[in-house]
């Protein structure tokens, strides 16, 4: 087994090194086969000037258009299909007629109709997915069991209750692997469609570079082109394992050592915790964007490092959390690995460490791009983050724990993307941190209400078990309520752009959020209570970094 | 008298690809309220499609069969599937509370009874785990839990324990015996064991090979609470056993000709 991976590693090193040296020696021509070192150089310069990243963009953006255009109304279609006998009998022979053309032999029919420009290579790419999608989504729904329709109506469901219960979930893996598949077409797609009119995308530098015969760029590009498809297909996993979770279990089986592995440490850095630490940064970079400074390269390393300190904060957590042993394996909720016996405590700390390390190196960077708040704001978020749960006075255990997540992961990291950017920090910038502020905060006190009986049996002084049930109850409204009110207060005295006031369509939500929060001490109950804050969060946030991003357009 | 469950002259046939098969034909029984009847027969007999009908996933083609309802709040019928039936895509505790959600029962009220009958059938630690990270025995478990928190009047049971080994077997039938003895319910269990039969009912009702008929009825002597590992031992046991199977041996071979004639593998 060891001697295998050793191989598998070695296999691909060794045909790049008997390239160069092939090359080194003369036996390959230098301007038709470039090395791998000199690729490697090309790459690096293309990424430095920013073209490739702007071509890789593009494409992706066409992919993605494309992929929603086509996806979602073939989704919905599908099941329609797989649902209703007659919807079936009125598309299926259509479908299934046009399936099997070769799509990209539909393109100079999409532009005779819409143009050269960028609507036909989106429409072809939007057109092949369709019917790719379609029919196995259709497909899916119809090898649901039809025993489970019968043990769902034996229950009293009926009509649309079968179809959320039965039709829906018992197709989702089908329709998971049909994206998977629209997904790979779409991807072989927009390379042709670029070769064609195109001035723009990967597929137009791959074709550029042959018609200059700059083969090493050509090669750079490819590689690029395999780097989106394997994103891709991790990003697909990434949401199959969170729609489809019955169905990982089982898949996980198949993985390899190294892809467990992998797993297990991305899971254990709890990545649904991130959306607090990408909100931040996103709206501070909007905001300065708002001002007329952006640079996406600052902001994508800005959120590297952001993503970095947050996976090492909840690796430590866990790490203390299991010492101090708070958290108990009946406990709900408890998503680390060294209860799961995945990995050792001390395999987490030196997890959470590296993180650190990595978040620490990228601030460096930003500090020396950016200016020296940078670093104190840093140094401080290290040093709250690594206390939070260890040593002597945790913060978190002395009642202190949505203080500093409130300023920590509301105002500081706003105003520390935007100083980023923009090199100056002002008060407004702080004001328009706060909705966000109160939610992040709303976060880990749904959490902390959530065990309020077991951490008052095990000593945890949260704010919730010192304020007590109703006490607890009543800070959760101001925190989320609070959220609402400070953003409508900062459009009324003209802080931030009205057009933030699209975060309200989350409020139903949050009022839902807030009565189960008030109905309830039963830790089950509130379990979903601690999700949805959490995505009412990531909603809300959204939401606002949109409303500052057309402010910005407009 | 007027039974929880009653069956008039029931007559049950499908269109199958090698033509039409009478599943069942001239059945009658009436099973009084309270009643733990067990129904025995040879397999194809009809035995599923009498639950089926029962729970209205199957429309007869003649007579009737009525179930009474007593209390206006609480389902009539509820189901337990032959090897579990549990959505492999619900958690263990989403699948116990699914007839609860069925029925309109709000979350924060289906949360303690869902716990109740987790804890009930030991599965506390599976709350949150898929059924595909369950045994066979713990998924069977599952769907009784699922049936009792639905909390019917009359529960219809079929062949529930069949595929699992001997050792759950008794194990899930001790759960059984303990639940309606605590709360004595209409039940209606399907199962071609005789032996199993005889541990859980009151009354043992056998059917005829296709199309199925009520052929004999047996009363079943045992005082409760009943321990089903101990009955073997009891001498009236095995003269009931002897009794029952010599109604059921022509039958099972005459299903089985039946079977090999037609070649297929019936309902």
């Amino acid at each position: 087994m060891q001697r295998d991976r050793v191989l598998s590693l070695l296999s691909p090193l060794l045909l790049l090194l008997i390239w160069e040296l092939a090359v080194a020696i003369g036996w390959l021509n230098r301007i038709f086969y470039p090395p791998p070192s000199e690729v490697f150089i090309t790459l690096s310069n293309l990424v430095a000037s920013g073209q490739i990243l702007r071509d890789a963009g593009i494409s992706l953006t066409r992919v993605a258009l494309g992929f929603l255009l086509g996806g979602v109304p073939a989704i919905v279609l599908g099941l329609l299909m797989g649902i209703s006998a007659s919807i079936r009998a009125l598309f299926r022979p259509i479908a299934a007629a046009i399936y099997p053309i070769p799509k990209i032999a539909l393109l100079p029919m999409i532009i005779v109709s819409l143009g050269i420009g960028e609507e036909s290579k989106i429409a072809t790419i939007a057109i092949s997915v369709f019917f790719m999608v379609v029919l196995n989504v259709a497909a899916s729904v119809l090898q649901v069991d039809p025993r489970f329709f019968e043990v769902a109506r034996s229950f009293g469901a009926r009509g649309t209750a079968l179809f959320w219960t039965v039709a829906l979930p018992g197709s989702l893996p089908g329709i998971m692997a049909s994206i998977k598949l629209g997904m790979g077409y779409a991807l072989t797609l927009i390379v042709g469609v670029e070769f064609v009119g195109a001035n723009t995308g990967v597929g137009h530098l791959i074709w550029q570079s042959y018609e200059v015969y700059a083969i090493d760029r050509m090669i750079a590009a490819l590689v690029v082109v395999a780097l989106i498809g394997w994103l891709a297909t991790v990003l697909l996993d990434e949401l199959e394992y969170l729609l489809v979770p019955w169905q990982s279990a089982s898949v996980r089986i198949r993985e390899t050592r190294m892809q467990q592995y992998a797993r297990t440490w991305w899971r254990a850095m709890r990545p649904w915790s991130y959306s607090a630490a990408i909100i931040p940064v996103l709206l501070g970079a909007c905001i300065a964007a708002y001002s007329g400074q952006f640079s996406l390269w600052l902001l994508v390393l800005t959120l590297v490092g952001s993503i970095a300190i947050q996976g090492g904060t909840n690796l430590i957590n866990d790490y203390y959390d299991f010492q101090k042993g708070t958290d108990q394996p009946g406990a709900i909720g408890t998503g680390d690995a060294i209860l799961r016996g995945e990995l050792t405590p001390r395999q987490v700390f030196a997890g959470g460490i590296v993180a650190f390390a990595v978040g620490s190196a990228i601030g460096l960077y930003l500090v020396s791009v950016s200016g020296p708040l940078i670093f104190w704001l840093g140094v401080i978020s290290v040093a709250v983050g690594f206390f939070y749960t260890a040593g002597p006075f945790a913060l978190a255990y002395n009642g202190l724990g949505e203080i500093a997540v409130f300023i920590f992961m509301g105002p500081v990291m706003v105003v520390g993307s935007y100083y980023v950017q923009a090199g100056t920090v002002s008060l407004p910038i702080v004001l328009a941190s706060l909705p966000v502020g109160f939610l992040v905060a709303a976060i880990l006190h749904a959490n902390n209400l959530r065990d309020l009986e077991t951490d008052r049996a095990s000593g945890k002084r949260t704010l919730a078990t010192i304020l007590g049930r109703s006490g607890a109850q009543l800070e959760y409204y101001l925190l989320v309520g609070g959220a609402y009110l400070a953003l409508l207060l900062l459009v009324v005295i003209g802080i931030v752009p009205w057009f933030t006031l699209i975060s309200l369509a989350t409020l139903p939500l949050a009022l839902r959020l807030m009565r189960i929060a008030g109905s309830t001490s039963e830790p089950l109950a509130l379990q979903p209570v601690l999700r949805q804050t959490a995505q009412l969060h990531l909603q809300f946030g959204t939401l606002m970094v949109a409303g500052w991003i057309v402010a910005t357009m407009a | 008298m007027q039974g929880k469950i009653t069956i008039r002259d029931l007559r049950v046939s499908f269109t199958t690809r090698n033509g039409p098969v009478e599943a069942l034909d001239s059945f009658s029984l009436t099973i009084p309220d309270g009643e733990l009847a067990c129904v025995v027969g040879p397999s194809g007999c009809g035995k599923t499609t009498l639950l089926r009908v029962l729970a209205k996933l199957q429309v007869p083609t003649g007579g009737s069969a009525v179930v009474r309802s007593d209390d206006p709040a609480r389902p009539t019928v509820g189901m337990v599937f032959q090897n579990g039936g549990i959505f492999p895509w619900q958690t263990v505790a989403e699948n116990v509370g699914y007839g609860l959600r069925m029925r309109g029962v709000p979350p924060a009220e289906r949360q303690p009874i869902v716990r109740r009958w987790i804890s009930e059938i030991g599965l506390e630690r599976f709350a949150d785990a898929y059924p595909a990270q369950l045994s066979g025995g713990m998924q069977q478990r599952v769907g009784l839990a699922r049936a009792f928190a639905y909390d019917p009047e009359i529960l219809l049971m079929d062949e529930p324990f069949a595929a699992l080994d001997a050792q759950n077997r008794l194990l899930l039938q001790q759960t059984l015996l303990r639940q309606w003895e605590g709360n004595a319910r209409t039940v209606l269990f399907v199962t071609h064991g005789i032996d199993e039969a005889l541990t859980l009912g009151d009354r043992i009702y056998v059917m005829s090979a296709r199309p199925g008929r009520l052929l004999a009825t047996f009363d079943v002597p045992f005082e409760r609470p009943r321990d089903a590992g101990a009955l073997r031992g009891d001498p009236r046991f095995s003269k009931l056993y002897a009794a029952i199977w010599d109604v059921l041996r022509d039958e099972v071979e005459r299903s089985r000709e039946a079977e090999l004639a037609e070649g297929v593998d019936a309902t």
